[in-house]
């Protein structure tokens, strides 16, 4: 097994755990994200936390987006209070439709022997709608500098 | 909130994440929601009439998790 198949399989494993504490039935675009900013000692963790954006804060990230997202339609999850529902037995490991999305980007257009953990992060970056990049929005990230950093780091390491 | 105080958002990107959000939403309360009937003793076709669906469908997506969570499940109706 190479060392992207490994991380591969890391980040697809960890993202189902990030869906089962989500509440969610599939693995969606920001549960890899989280499984990304989980892998201490990788690069794209590295880079992500250069940008402030460690586990935590991209949760924080998430959990922002989410509150804004039900406050422009005038929602706001203060408004009431209900237990925390027991989690789902099962570990979710299938992909959703943002998940599937970030799947087809790592391996359209890459050589299966090129590819890096980068490729990951690079491919959950290069979303332009959707959950991931309003978050990001929101946090103040520049997320188009952080994909041109990812994809320098990945041209140089395949040079 | 009125609908009046609270339009739908102008940006196309603000109102489809606020669907999915609610969404969400939806989906955790239910689970919450299922949970909290089943613990008070609800039966499985009261809490399917309450959610307006099939008795099937409710137990097909909570016993699972639920008897999992330890919860005492009845069946039917006394």
């Amino acid at each position: 097994m190479t060392t992207f198949q490994r991380y591969f399989h890391t980040i697809i494993t960890e993202g189902g755990v990030e869906a089962q504490r989500d509440g969610a039935a599939t693995i969606e675009a920001c549960h890899l994200l989280l499984a990304v900013a989980a892998q201490e000692g990788t690069a794209p963790q590295r880079l992500l936390a250069e940008a402030g954006l460690d586990h935590q804060g991209v949760r924080a990230a998430l959990q922002r987006e989410f509150e804004h997202s039900l406050n422009s339609v005038g929602v706001s999850t203060a408004a009431f209070t209900m237990p925390r529902p027991s989690p789902a037995l099962k570990r979710p490991s299938g992909m959703g439709a943002s998940g599937r999305q970030v799947l087809d980007r790592i391996f359209t257009g890459n050589r299966k022997k090129d590819l890096r953990p980068m490729h990951v992060l690079i491919a959950i970056l290069r979303a332009e709608v959707g959950k991931v990049p309003r978050a990001l929005d929101l946090t103040g990230v520049d997320r188009a500098g952080l994909l041109a950093r990812a994809v320098e780091d990945v041209t140089n390491t395949t040079e | 909130m009125s609908a009046s105080e609270t339009p739908v958002p102008q940006d196309p990107a603000d109102a489809l994440a606020a669907v999915m959000a609610l969404r969400r939403m939806a989906d955790n309360l239910e689970d919450a929601a299922v949970e909290q009937a089943m613990r008070a003793g609800w039966t499985w076709p009261q809490v399917a009439e309450a959610l307006g669906v099939t008795r099937q469908a409710v137990h097909r997506k909570h016993a699972k998790r639920l008897i999992a969570a330890g919860v005492k499940l009845r069946r039917r109706s006394p």
